[in-house]
């Protein structure tokens, strides 16, 4: 026996002989090919793990009939789907069934992608070179001349040729093996009735992807008796799809890792999110509302490599380790990858209501261009502090707005370090604009180096060399 | 001595005989012909078996497209009873249920609302993210990448968005929490997806950074999604819980929250952000619980207790389809009256009553500070689910103001999901004045002070208005 239902109720309720034939027409492929599955699954001993997709197409009522956890998918996703409920429970046998139409042309992403990932399902492919539900239309698997409602002349050279899925799967890395069978004797129905079998229990050793191509047959839209729909696979088919394995690395595979049962300890789920007990210890007395409120604006701007984001992120968790709040939005488009690199961060006594700067009370401009673009946009009484290694030239502000030089990057050239001139500039800024204590700033650079601990000690040199600069030029 | 396996004989079940006669071909001793007489029950005409010279080959069986056309004659009696009825002797699986567990202790962390969001669905009991790349979005999945091994989770980078929301519902059908992040562009190709999930009743959540559209648009921070998630997810009568946060803290609580209100309506949730939210870094203090998910008792679990259930959302025939719909609408009904969720300042007695959600709200309680400041009497309400609209904390602040100013950066979506839930509610609709930014450009505090003081418009709204 095999794991069909007994009984199959979901066929109209079950009623009458409903209850125990399929809802296929006669002599159709599909039939054959539900019952060898039905018997793999039996003889393999895996009913209960049995996950089956059913694909949308003819054979989209497969749960009518397998007794097996079962699952419908859209047209063409079911690995996708299947590839879901594998990585869910991978002790389940998951096997995907899909049609011509399903597989070779809506779905021809999902599956590429299942075959080549190469994690355990199994994949049954029937191809009977028309769209069955639809009502016989053309399928990317129909043959050269082929008459079908949508080919009325026959399929032509503007239509394509046909598909090889077997032959196209089989040439990926993923799959451990894949093969092509038919069914219109008795000596192929063995040979499918194998073949089935030996794909599902490649995944039941966990060895990898397989998928199994059907030539199956379609009387219906054919228009030919089931005896001739036989024939018209085996002598018209047959030479555009060759029988046969088409890739078998059982031998050579090494089964797939095991697969681990995902953590919930909260302990362990407290470390791999970053969370920190230890309380960061606070040097502020209360807000700078002296300067510019109880809501600062600052625009941090340069090149990418300049590392403009990271001082900026010094920042915003610098006001954060001091109990206010704050927000920092880097530039994240294509100009970000195209050389330029922009921050605005806020920082507010009690709560960043606009956290964008478009008018930043505090500019720290990294080269030239910055200093051109956002220097007239900075506030009323505000600061812009430029790296005047780079920006010699002094900037044309407002009268009311302070620019400040710093040689950052001769700074940091000094300290052997180019790359620190952004810790130089911090400090400027820092010394210029008394935002926060030193030890508050110094105690988010150590936070930022948490990783890196030998380049704490440059770091906060250049730290302090920078807010000397600044105190130097004042 | 060997034991000798019998093999059976065939009998025909006419009834269940289509005729196809694939097995007469397959017989070698020619047993089987075409039959002649026309069945009274299927009026199809079955094949006629002769047994004299049957030599139990069992040829016809494997020909035979069907699963009962021939039942299997044991001369051993023992062996000819049918095994028992399998799939109804299965009971309905127990539901294991989510344990909720204290997380040690841990001080704020400074993280990117994305991040934010990543860890919500890691403390919500994910473990399964399946995403495509796309801006401004992208960071969730490296941090899920980088987070969901070292969880012994899994991290898949689909070939495409409509294979990343059906690897989440394979992984919502075998009832497991999973998670896509995505974006405008890639939200749209998720719409199949999400369509299928809501007709075969799949939970999971899809966080969706808005960015400005249409088609490729830009990834600056735009709200014009809100239609597509409150009123055009995918075909059919479908709804959505959709929730909108505001700050990178808001990201990671209601993404928490998405995964709980999916399973508790076994129904994928939305969460809609926009791309200044995603990106931003903020303050995020942590939970003091997670979650450890339990097993649904629908769940396709690959195991013998689940064995007998089944996620689909086809109903072929109209009247069951029909039922099937209004048991879905039942269950919208009950989000719409158990879930709308509203965030009110300053609202008591406000005569102008601003309107808005994720990063534009913070725009906008910026401005009810600084029009408090001049004495106008503003307030701000937020609407934490867009879906359903939280028409009930509306309806008393409404009956008070004078006015009501929308300010978002979409052509009036929010707008017209709370004129829907004023008309559905029977209620006067007040004067609404719009600020909205088109492009991905989010409206300011000073064009939401400036349009309440002097009635001064923004650039976009004469051209939307």
């Amino acid at each position: 026996m095999s794991v069909f239902y007994e009984r199959f109720d979901r066929h109209d309720a079950g009623e009458g002989v409903k209850g125990r034939s399929t809802h296929y027409c006669p002599g159709c492929g599909h039939g054959l090919v539900h019952k060898y599955l039905a018997d793999a699954v039996e003889d393999l001993g895996i009913q209960n793990r049995t996950v089956a997709i059913s694909p949308v197409g003819c054979a989209v009522f497969l749960y009518y009939y397998v007794d097996a956890g079962n699952v419908q998918a859209a047209h063409g996703r079911a690995p996708a789907v299947a590839l879901g409920e594998k990585l869910a429970h991978p002790s389940s046998i998951v096997i995907s069934y899909q049609g011509d139409g399903d597989l070779a042309s809506i779905g021809l992403a999902e599956i590429l992608q299942a075959a080549q990932l190469g994690i355990p399902i199994t994949v049954i492919f029937v191809n009977n070179a028309i769209y069955g539900m639809t009502g016989g239309q053309m399928a990317p698997t129909t043959l050269m001349g082929q008459r079908t409602t949508t080919s009325p002349e026959g399929r032509g050279r503007t239509m394509g040729a046909p598909l090889r899925m077997a032959e196209l799967i089989a040439q990926l890395e993923g799959p451990v093996y894949v093969e092509r069978v038919a069914l219109y004797d008795n000596k192929q129905r063995v040979k499918a009735q194998r073949a089935i079998k030996k794909a599902i229990g490649l995944q039941v050793e966990n060895r990898g992807f397989a998928m199994v191509e059907v030539l199956s047959e379609c009387p219906l839209h054919l228009g030919l008796t089931p005896a001739e729909a036989e024939r018209w696979v085996k002598e018209r088919m047959l030479p555009v799809f060759p029988l046969g394995v088409k890739k078998d690395a059982t031998a050579t595979r090494e089964i797939w890792p095991a697969w681990k049962t995902p953590i919930v300890d909260p302990a362990v789920v407290h470390a791999v999110i970053g969370g920190a007990a230890e309380r960061v210890q606070r040097f502020c007395t209360r807000f700078p509302r002296e300067l510019w409120g109880r809501d600062i604006a600052l625009k941090l701007a340069g090149a990418g490599g300049d590392g403009a984001q990271t001082a900026a992120m010094i920042i915003a968790r610098a006001a954060i380790n001091e109990g206010f709040d704050a927000t920092h939005i880097p530039s994240y488009g294509p100009e970000s990858r195209g050389g330029t690199s922009y921050a605005d961060v806020r920082v507010a006594e009690e709560e960043v209501l606009s956290p964008a700067a478009p008018r930043p009370h505090v500019l720290l401009a990294f080269n030239a261009p910055s200093l051109a673009k956002f220097g007239p946009l900075v506030a009323d009484n505000g600061i812009a502090i430029y790296d005047s290694t780079v920006a010699p030239d002094p900037p044309r502000l407002a009268a009311n707005v302070i620019g400040v030089p710093v040689p950052a990057t001769a700074i940091a050239t000094g300290l052997g370090r180019v790359t620190v001139k952004n810790i130089v500039a911090l400090g400027a800024l820092a010394g210029a604009t008394r935002l926060f204590p030193t030890d508050t700033f110094l105690t988010a650079i150590r936070q930022a180096l948490r990783d890196k601990p030998a380049l704490l000690e440059l770091n906060e040199q250049a730290f302090a060399l920078g807010a000397k600069a600044v105190a130097a030029t004042h | 001595m060997a034991a000798t396996v019998e093999r059976p004989k065939p009998v025909l079940v006419p009834d269940s005989c289509k005729g196809c006669g694939r097995c007469i071909d397959a017989c070698e001793h020619h047993c089987i012909e075409p039959g002649s007489d026309i069945d009274p029950v299927t009026g199809l005409v079955p094949v006629r078996i002769h047994l004299e010279h049957c030599t139990a080959c069992g040829l016809c069986f494997d020909a035979c497209p069907e699963p009962y056309a021939l039942r299997p004659e044991f001369a051993d009696a023992a062996r000819a009873s049918r095994p028992a009825p399998r799939a109804t002797a299965i009971p309905a699986a127990e539901p294991i249920p989510d344990a909720i567990v204290e997380l040690p202790p841990a001080e704020p962390l400074v993280i990117k609302g994305m991040y934010a969001s990543a860890i919500g669905a890691i403390l919500a009991g994910c473990r399964h993210f399946f995403g495509y790349p796309i801006t401004p979005s992208t960071e969730g999945a490296e941090l899920m990448a980088r987070l969901l091994p070292r969880l012994d989770g899994q991290f898949v980078q689909a070939v495409s968005e409509v294979a990343a929301i059906n690897m989440l519902y394979g992984a919502g059908s075998a009832g497991v929490r999973a998670t896509t992040f995505t974006s405008s562009p890639g939200f749209s190709l998720m719409l199949e997806g999400l369509s299928y999930m809501m007709g075969a009743r799949v939970p999971g959540v899809v966080v969706n950074v808005m960015r400005g559209g249409p088609g490729l648009g830009n990834i600056a921070p735009s709200q014009s999604d809100i239609k597509l998630a409150c009123r055009g997810l995918g075909h059919g009568d479908s709804h959505a819980i959709v929730l909108a946060p505001a700050t990178p803290q808001e990201m990671l609580e209601l993404t928490m929250l998405a995964f709980d209100l999916a399973f508790k309506y076994r129904n994928p949730v939305i969460v809609l952000a926009d791309a200044y939210l995603a990106q931003m870094t903020g303050r995020v203090t942590l939970p003091r619980t997670m979650v450890q998910p339990g097993v649904p008792s629908w769940a396709v679990a690959g195991d013998e207790a689940h064995r007998r259930n089944l996620i689909t959302s086809i109903y072929l025939s109209e009247t069951e389809l029909e039922g099937e719909n209004l048991r879905l609408l039942a269950k919208y009904a009950r989000m719409v009256d158990e879930e709308p969720r509203a965030d009110l300042f300053e609202c008591g007695d406000a005569e102008i009553l601003i309107v808005a959600c994720n990063t534009p709200s913070r725009m906008a309680k910026g401005a009810v500070r600084t029009l408090r400041a001049r004495g106008v009497k503003a307030g701000l309400f937020r609407p934490l689910t867009l879906w359903p609209f939280p028409i009930r904390a509306l309806a008393p602040v409404l009956g008070r103001a004078r006015e009501v100013v929308v300010v978002e950066a979409s052509a009036a979506q929010l707008e017209d999901e709370m004129r829907l839930a004023i008309s559905h509610a029977n209620l006067a609709t007040p004067p609404i004045t719009r600020v909205n930014r088109l492009g991905g450009i989010l409206p300011s505090h000073d064009e939401i002070v400036s349009c309440v003081v002097s009635g001064a418009r923004a650039p976009a709204l004469e051209a939307t208005a």
